[in-house]
């Protein structure tokens, strides 16, 4: 398991955009399982609605966990995803 | 021992660095939440000493405060007061909405508020009373029976006690304690004072400052009978009782407020109650007595006209129920009892109005209370068609009236004509039991007829369901020519359907003008280019997301479908400008049920396409998924001819 905690800058926050991206991102890497928690609430990444639903906006703090057999992979790629995006 | 909020408030507010420190203060069940501007003034340690704070944490970019339920919304009311933050909620906006309404309106609904809940009982008892009277007239031997006592005392039980039904009402409707209304209400009618229908037999005075007179005016001095049948200054007590107990508990700290609020509000409103308010309306009223005596002697009809106008406004007032001294006046002086037919008249014609209505209104509501007020006003007991619907509504009220006045004269005037002056042999009874105690039943018919069938003529011209109603139609009218057809769907896969959510031309979803909704990442579907500005519901399902921005709505349906239905491209940038969402995360929600509305010029101001995108977000479940732009195609014709206007 690894994770890393991020806080989100982008003025709008996750949207329908990014969730998508970040959905896609997530389903990319078939051997782990890639989750999004916010506050209270965790959901799968690769969930589009419930990313959506987060209704996660600028300053928020994210925690973003993966687990599975390419989670080095997968943690640099999201790290780099959220940096780039969010 | 309970929680002095004020300083709980106090200590919470000098803690954080003051008012000027809070952003914005809300408040969840159990939590004060603040949005701090500079948290480098916040003694974090401090504020968990605070009494009344079990503890505290920070989240979301909130400093959440643990106060507990019940508590947290008084700490919260004080720590505004306090900071001078304001709080502008919905309901706000309501009540300054409200608080525009011209003062007799507002009177007029409040009476309404007050005599709604109340009607069963007035109903029960009304009809009651009326076949109980009318069997007593019928069958003199009943009279003398034991069931006519027992019913006769079920029936009048309602009418009897009106007072503390109206005032545990208007308790509510005011915002005051109920049981405290209720003993106002109570006072009013309490067995040690006179009962107010016996008001002739004589009562004391209570001269609380013995004789001391001002212009004549004994000061404060009690008249010591009741107010049986009243409503209005029951109404109007318990008003001002409602505002004295609310002013109090603001002002008088918590540790006494159970000492000092309800004793100081009930001696308080029961002395100006007794001493002004019931005074007051006593004398009106026995003016009014005085004046309805000599009105009813006016010949050529004139009297019986105005009389009969004016009938149901005094049952308004509960004056009604003195009649009774007029009328035993009279038959003991003449024998015959000419008051009656008028009265009947009266009562009728309100029985007509509320006819009209039961027989107009379209709301099954409205139709329930009329219909059994009707028949309860045509045994002449009128309480319930009045105050439940025809004076709440206003202009049934004045058409009955009109029906009362037309009704009385013709009585009066073929009394004049034809020398057979319609009148009846008892008091007591209107309306049909009046048939057993009138001399001219065919006259009597007649004037029945006449004074139901104007009340009910006019009434049914003139009185309109209420206006939002027809706006509400409008909007339905308007609603339906911008749905989407539903004959066959858009996307189709083995979970189930999915019709277009808006009216338009659809696209397959790799033509929606951006690259991540074409791209198919977010899922399949189509982009509708929108003729109507209205998104309904694609099939029965769950709304499992709203945008803040209340540009996009996820709905999940049967077979886990979850679908997002996202209104524009980079709409979000507008942030629920020209959006209105219509429903709320976890509605159930059936097809073709409006779910959010959308401006489509302000869309275009914006400079963003209005393009709606709906796509399976989890089309990747399913193995046939299948896309049908050609089945929404209905609006291209109709889209040129809306968008020419718009560029002109």
């Amino acid at each position: 398991m690894k994770q890393f905690t991020y806080a989100i800058t982008d003025p709008i926050g996750i949207h329908a955009r990014p969730a998508g991206m970040l959905a896609q991102l997530a389903k990319s890497f078939a051997d782990s399982a890639v989750t999004l928690t916010k506050g209270d609430q965790t959901v799968k990444a690769t969930q589009l609605m419930k990313l959506m639903n987060l209704g996660v906006k600028a300053g928020d703090e994210v925690t973003i966990g993966v687990e599975g057999g390419d989670e080095d992979a997968a943690i640099a790629a999201l790290e780099a995803f959220f940096k780039e995006n969010l | 021992m309970a929680l002095d909020y004020r300083k709980c408030a106090e200590e919470i507010a000098s803690l954080i660095g003051g008012g000027e420190n809070v952003v914005s203060a809300a408040h969840c069940a159990t939590r004060l939440r603040l949005v701090i501007a500079d948290n480098d003034k916040v003694q974090t340690e401090k504020l968990e000493e605070v009494e009344g704070v079990q503890g505290l944490f920070e989240s979301n970019g909130q400093l959440q405060l643990i106060i507990g339920t019940g508590t947290v919304n008084k700490v919260y009311d004080e720590f505004l007061a306090v900071t001078g933050a304001s709080a502008a909620t919905k309901e706000d906006v309501k009540a300054a909405a409200a608080s525009q309404m011209p003062i007799w309106k507002k009177m007029l609904k409040s009476l309404g508020d007050v005599f709604v809940p109340i009607l069963p009982a007035i109903v029960a008892s009304g009809l009651m009373m009326g076949l109980v009277e009318f069997l007593g007239k019928a069958i003199p031997a009943f009279n003398d029976s034991a069931w006519f006592q027992f019913l006769d005392t079920v029936s009048n039980t309602a009418f009897t006690f009106l007072p503390a039904l109206v005032a545990i009402s208007a308790a509510r409707v005011f915002g005051g304690n109920l049981f405290l209304g209720a003993v106002i209400g109570m006072l009013m009618i309490h067995p040690g004072l006179v009962n107010a229908w016996n008001i002739a037999d004589g009562y004391d005075t209570w001269a609380l400052f013995g004789s001391l007179k001002i212009f004549g005016w004994q000061v404060f001095s009690i008249p010591a009978h009741g107010y049986q049948g009243h409503v209005i200054p029951v109404i109007i007590a318990v008003w001002l009782m409602s505002q004295l107990e609310k002013w109090l508990h603001k002002h008088v700290p918590e540790t006494f407020d159970l000492f000092v609020v309800p004793l100081t509000t009930v001696l308080c409103t029961a002395f100006i109650t007794l001493t002004i308010i019931g005074p007051v309306f006593a004398l009106v009223e026995t003016w009014i007595l005085a004046f309805a005596k000599w009105l009813i002697t006016v010949g050529y009809g004139v009297g019986a006209f105005l009389m009969g106008a004016i009938y149901p406004v005094t049952v308004v007032f509960g004056l009604h129920h003195m009649y009774n001294i007029i009328e035993a006046g009279m038959l003991g002086e003449t024998g015959l009892n000419i008051w009656m037919p008028v009265a009947s008249a009266a009562n009728f014609a309100q029985f007509g109005a509320c006819l009209a209505v039961a027989v107009k209104t379209h709301k099954q509501k409205t139709r329930a209370v009329a219909l059994p007020s009707s028949l309860s006003a045509s045994l002449g007991i009128t309480e319930p068609a009045i105050f439940g619907i025809n004076f709440r509504f206003m202009k049934p009220f004045v058409c009955g009236m009109i029906g009362g006045a037309v009704g009385a004269f013709f009585a009066s005037i073929y009394g004049t004509l034809t020398g057979n002056t319609l009148g009846a042999t008892a008091y007591g009874v209107t309306g049909i039991p009046g048939f057993l105690t009138i001399n001219h039943p065919l006259v009597y018919t007649v004037e029945l007829l006449i004074a139901a069938g104007v009340a009910f003529a006019l009434t049914f011209v003139v009185w309109k369901e209420d206006a939002p109603s027809k706006k509400e139609k409008k909007a339905a009218e308007e609603m339906a020519a911008q749905a989407p057809q539903t004959e066959a769907p858009i996307i189709t896969c083995e979970a189930g359907s999915i019709n277009a959510p808006v009216k338009g031309s659809a696209v397959n979803y790799t033509e929606i003008p951006d690259p991540t909704f074409a791209s198919g990442i977010l899922g399949t579907g189509v982009g509708i280019n929108p003729v109507g500005e209205t998104v309904f519901a694609p099939y029965d399902g769950t709304i499992s997301s709203v945008a803040d921005s209340k540009h996009a709505i996820g709905i999940t349906g049967a077979g886990e479908m979850e679908l997002l239905i996202h209104v524009g491209v980079d709409t979000v940038e507008m942030n629920g400008d020209g959006f209105e969402c219509l429903v709320q995360t976890g509605d159930e929600v059936k097809a073709g049920q409006p779910l959010l509305k959308f401006d489509r010029a302000k869309i275009a101001a914006a400079g963003h396409p209005d393009m709606v995108v709906v796509l399976l977000t989890n089309a990747d479940d399913y193995e046939s998924v299948e896309i049908h732009p050609e089945a929404e195609q209905e609006g291209d014709a109709v889209a040129a001819a809306a968008e020419a206007p718009a560029l002109a």
